[in-house]
């Protein structure tokens, strides 16, 4: 999630929310496809729709499209594969929101609030077509 | 110092992960696993023992289910959009080949099985067709 957050960042989470949070929030979820506790922005929330292969998916009242801040380009350049996102494991149900992530209280340089970006990634980046989960095509 | 740094530290850790992919595909993993299916179909049909036959359904769920995790991560990780050009179909040819595993397990006919190592030959010249033996294998495929 660079520069968002960077490795080792200590993070204040808001565990109240029980929707999915605005296009462009950093949220902590439990990841559908293993259970563990991933940190990624909002791209597009529920209703929303998603560029899909040639046409899109439109996400269901509790579902968000979750993303990297990452390209492929940047995580191939660091050597590492594509990101494991909603471009992976599809739509995320909101029974699987943990929290809104909202300010870093360490390291000491870095402390502050973690702002929302406006639109969010660019849902057209590299979504691929071999994404797959709920939402429908 | 140390012990408020120890009350202040985060009690869970989110990742934020990426793949990192050894970049060795090969369709072969598929069939291998796929011909032990078809096999185990054979011999079930040629034994009537109660047992043989019950041990040889277990296994040959096993080696479907390693079918459908090969087949995955080449649709998943090797196959990237851009191959749609040279193989348009190839989201078809995933789907129904991991269709068929399903048959496989739910069937002991090898005819099922034949099938599915016919299907697993499209994906393995699917493979071809977009440069696998060169660019995914240390020295091409052997043989």
């Amino acid at each position: 999630m660079r520069p968002a957050i960077e490795p080792g960042d200590w993070l204040l989470v808001d565990p109240t929310p029980i929707h999915w949070q605005r296009r462009g929030s950093i949220v902590v979820f439990r990841e559908p496809d293993g259970d563990a506790l991933a940190v990624k922005r909002v791209a597009a929330g529920p209703g929303d729709r998603v560029p899909f292969a040639d046409g899109y998916l439109e996400l269901a009242d509790d579902e968000a499209w979750l993303m990297s801040d990452a390209s492929a380009e940047l995580t191939a350049a660091a050597g590492f594969g594509e990101p494991i996102d909603s471009r992976r494991y599809g739509p995320v149900p909101v029974d699987l929101l943990v929290g809104r992530a909202w300010f870093r209280y360490a390291p000491f340089r870095r402390i502050g609030r973690i702002g929302r970006i406006g639109h969010g990634p660019r849902l057209s980046d590299g979504i691929g077509p071999a994404a797959r989960g709920n939402g429908r095509v | 110092m140390f012990r408020l740094t120890r009350w202040l530290a985060p009690t869970a850790t989110a990742r934020a992960h990426c793949d990192l992919p050894c970049g060795v595909y090969d369709p072969e993993q598929a069939r291998i696993e796929a011909e032990s299916c078809f096999r185990i179909m054979e011999k079930y049909q040629a034994n009537a023992d109660e047992t043989f036959r019950a041990r040889a359904i277990g296994i040959k769920e096993e080696r479907a289910e390693l079918v459908k995790h090969h087949l995955d991560v080449l649709w998943h990780d090797y196959f990237k959009p851009e191959h749609l050009e040279a193989v348009p179909n190839l989201h078809e040819l995933f789907w129904n080949a991991n269709k068929q595993v399903s048959k496989v397990k739910a069937s002991v006919d090898p005819a099922d099985g034949r099938k599915l190592l016919d299907l697993i030959n499209d994906v393995d010249a699917a493979w071809k067709a977009t440069g696998g033996p060169g660019k995914t294998r240390v020295a091409g495929r052997p043989g």
